[in-house]
């Protein structure tokens, strides 16, 4: 499978770690589907940011196919 | 699938037969040809003559004759006629064909066995011929005239031309028809010209019945078979009619067409043909309100219509079909159906095994709110089938998991600890009676459950109970059976824990549950109770101006509850003008069938269609109407408003709608502040996200309301990122960023610590799992 990419500068930073966020590959899963996608997230802890506009919007989008399905 | 198995092709078929959308109209049906009179109307209506002509062509045999001399037996069917003279057809028809070439030829099947003959060259022989040759069937037609048209050649050449004859006769040899022309006939002939064809068809325009050479008795009208077999006949003036009918020579020679067609195949000759020739139709159209219009005729017969007159006389069709109920309906209208095109698709929708089902949001979409089935005239049940299918999509699991979720979570808090009570009137043991004010109105108006209550335990004897809780419509609504179950059953043994009272509802949707599901239990409205108290008048408090009444969806079938709040409002001194869409036609607020959660945006356009059914300010009695029609930027009092009155309250119509945050709080403080009032008892703890204090913009309490993300959500996170010390910060702005996931949705908070609270930026959710998330 294919990996969506996602990554993009931010200035959100870990507040435990008190490290920057880097580009890491994660499964995200939705009614028995897996996407492995490429987020923004801490290195050491592991946090990842799911940022607003990709919350409502391809999130969002891709929950109502599944749905549907 | 199981659903099919709920619901088959057959009851499928039942149930669209009751929307009559599709049904003829009037002139059509009323029409021995059914000519769609209506579409040739639009047309010419339009000024596109050439689109108008292909109607015609694509129905009329000869549509150069037939158009010119009409005689147009639709005419008294005409629905125009209810209001003014029904439309000039014959007229039009006459404008059409003479001023346009024709526009469709009409195919020619490949030869097929089977051989005709024709005795009579009149329109109905002519006509029979035509469909015969058309499907294939070696087809002769004899005359003893020197050409075409019997009858038809008395008409005037004004009126029709003899040309228009001669083409005829030319077009019946392109379609392969073999003419014999100036053919002595007598009986002993026709016996002897009929050998060596399979059917025979007298035209008695021309032939009279004593030149065949049997007794023609009677004549079957289904089949217009004569006596004997393969003879058949039509045409001219039949026993009984008065005059000569060139649409009847048209039926005729159709009819025999098709006889004969079915006796060359060897199939019944009369199975299935009801609705050949005129018939009856069951379209319902609603003339009221519609402008009466003068009829336009012609100012000279013989020279007809010029186009202007044509297109204003065509302009006056009303275009009858029946649309009662999408004309109110505004999930109807929205998806652009009408209940026959609707079903149909939920019926796909639900016939998909493997592949999206596109339909979903729109079985979700419906208010279930029962206005259609009021209007229309063969009772179609939308709401019945969408619930019904929502049911289904629960229980073979393809229920969208976020159409429902929020207002089940709600419902779910409402019948928590933090919410639910039902108690005895302080200092009794028992109820007679007991209140239950609903869960919307205790979230909306906590201040008017108090006053009432307290009312009601003066006025009542044998002791008032009270009972906050939720009565499961939301679930029942969602087609969530096993939850709505539980809940009835939990309201039951709670009724029966208090002695079996009799139930007290501010709520229209809850007394419809009681009385539909726990029809054992006394129940009745709170305003059938108060019309029969004497009411604590305070004419000061009262608004001066008119108010318009809106009936809430669930009061449709609850005559005596809108009786009574009517009633209510009389004794009140309330001006009230009604407006024409309210009782039993009453649209729903957005609220009903959970509509405004599966579509916000159009349960958003359900609240002002309600609101714009008047352009007075309004006065509700159901708190969900209230809330949306004041969402919606309407001024709307609630009917308590006005019984139980506070001096130093602010207007009550311009009470904004509290939101989903502000209804929770309200109903857990409602419990609290009654416990502690009346009974002297602590509600439990409250949980401690919920004493993180937030400062919270109009602007960011409304976008959250518009994400069903409530208040408590908020402090959920915060709460969770202060527990765990895991969120993210910005060092440009300092402002925190924490998501928690409570149950199934992940939310995400953007805020920033500020005197002993958090001022709030932001929050958006999702469904989708990060790794560390569980289902």
């Amino acid at each position: 499978m294919s990996t969506f990419s996602f990554i993009e500068a931010t200035s959100w930073q870990c507040a435990g770690c008190r490290q920057p966020l880097k580009p890491t590959k994660v499964n995200v899963t939705y009614l028995n589907s897996v996407f492995t996608v490429e987020l923004m997230a801490c290195s050491q802890c592991g946090f990842i940011l799911v940022p607003e506009h990709l919350a409502v919007g391809k999130m969002l989008e891709v929950e109502q196919l599944l749905e549907d399905k | 699938m199981a659903w099919l198995k709920a619901m088959d092709q057959q009851q499928l078929r039942a149930i669209e037969y009751r929307c009559i959308q599709e049904e003829q109209p009037f002139c059509t049906a009323s029409c021995p040809i059914h000519v769609d009179v209506r579409a040739f109307m639009a047309c010419l209506a339009k000024g596109n003559l050439r689109e108008a002509r292909r109607v015609l062509d694509r129905t009329m045999p000869f549509p150069e004759i037939v158009g010119r001399i009409c005689d147009q037996p639709c005419y008294p069917f005409c629905k125009r006629g209810e209001i003014g003279e029904p439309l000039a057809t014959a007229h039009l028809e006459r404008f059409c064909v003479t001023n346009s070439p024709a526009v469709l030829k009409l195919p020619k099947l490949p030869a097929k066995g089977g051989t005709a003959l024709i005795i009579g060259g009149g329109l109905s022989g002519m006509t029979a011929a035509l469909d015969l040759a058309r499907k294939g069937r070696k087809t002769t037609l004899i005359t003893q005239a020197s050409g075409l048209g019997g009858t038809l050649k008395t008409y005037t050449e004004t009126v029709l031309p003899q040309k228009i004859l001669t083409e005829a006769a030319t077009l019946l040899e392109g379609y392969g028809v073999t003419l014999q022309m100036a053919v002595p006939l007598d009986p002993e002939s026709i016996g002897s010209l009929r050998t060596g064809y399979d059917a025979v068809y007298i035209d008695f325009d021309e032939i009279k019945a004593s030149k065949i050479p049997f007794p023609a008795g009677q004549l079957d009208p289904l089949t217009l078979a004569l006596t004997q077999d393969s003879w058949f006949g039509g045409g001219g003036i039949p026993e009984g009619a008065s005059s000569f009918s060139v649409i009847k020579q048209v039926e005729d020679g159709r009819r025999a067409a098709l006889t004969i067609e079915r006796f060359l195949q060897k199939v019944s000759l009369t199975a299935q043909r009801e609705m050949e020739g005129a018939c009856t139709t069951r379209m319902h159209t609603v003339t009221t309100g519609m402008p009466h219009l003068i009829q336009i005729l012609p100012t000279d017969t013989v020279l007809g219509y010029t186009a202007a007159q044509a297109q204003q006389e065509a302009g006056r069709c009303i275009h009858c079909e029946c649309m009662e109920c999408v004309k109110q309906c505004v999930y109807l209208r929205e998806y652009k159906e009408y209940p026959k095109t609707l079903i149909r698709k939920i019926y796909n929708n639900q016939s998909i095994v493997q592949g999206t089902r596109n339909a979903n949001k729109m079985i979700n979409s419906c208010s279930l709110c029962g206005q259609c089935t009021h209007i229309c005239p063969h009772d179609f049940p939308v709401s019945n089938v969408c619930r019904t299918t929502r049911q289904e999509m629960v229980r073979v699991n393809h229920m969208p998991p976020s159409a429902h979720d929020f207002p089940l979570e709600d419902m779910r808090f409402s019948l928590s600890e933090f919410c639910a009570l039902s108690r005895h009137q302080p200092g009794t043991e028992d109820s007679r009676f007991v209140f239950y004010p609903g869960c919307q109105l205790a979230g909306s108006a906590p201040e008017s459950v108090k006053r009432t209550y307290r009312y009601l335990s003066d006025q009542l004897p044998g002791g008032v109970g009270i009972m906050l809780s939720c009565c499961g419509i939301p679930a029942h609504w969602a087609g969530e059976d096993a939850l709505f179950a539980k809940t009835m059953d939990g309201f039951r043994s709670e009724i029966k824990r208090m002695g079996q009272p009799t139930v007290i509802t501010a709520c229209s949707s809850c007394l419809s549950v009681f009385k539909e599901f726990a029809s054992e239990i006394e129940a009745t409205s709170l305003w059938q109770v108060l019309d029969t108290l004497e009411l604590p008048v305070q004419p000061d408090l009262l608004p001066r101006q008119s108010l318009t009444l809106h009936d809430p969806c669930t009061a449709r079938h609850q005559d005596g509850l809108r009786a009574s709040v009517r009633n209510l409002c009389r004794k009140l001194g309330l001006n009230i003008i009604e407006h024409n869409f309210n009782g039993t036609i009453t649209d729903c607020c957005g609220y009903g069938g959970l509509m405004q959660f599966a579509n916000p945006q159009l349960g958003a356009k359900a609240a002002v269609v309600k609101a714009q059914r008047s352009e007075l300010d309004g006065l509700a009695y159901c708190a969900m109407c209230r809330d949306n029609l004041a969402a919606a930027g309407n001024r709307v009092a609630h009917l308590l408003d006005y019984i139980f009155p506070v001096f130093d309250a602010m207007e009550p119509l311009d009470r904004k709608n509290p939101g989903f945050s502000r209804r929770h709080e309200n109903r857990s403080r409602l419990k609290q502040e009654l416990l502690t009032t009346l009974w002297q008892e602590e509600s439990v703890m409250a949980p401690p996200h919920r004493d993180i204090r937030l400062i919270l913009t109009q602007e960011v309490q409304d976008l959250l309301g518009s994400r069903h993300i409530l208040e408590e959500d908020v402090q959920k996170v915060i709460h969770h990122a202060n527990c765990t010390g895991k969120y993210l910060v910005n060092p440009d702005n300092g402002r925190w960023l924490a998501s928690y996931k409570p149950v199934r949705v992940t939310y995400w908070v953007e805020f920033e610590p500020m005197d002993q609270g958090y001022v709030v930026h932001n929050g958006y959710s999702h469904r989708m799992l990060l790794p560390e998330e569980k289902p």
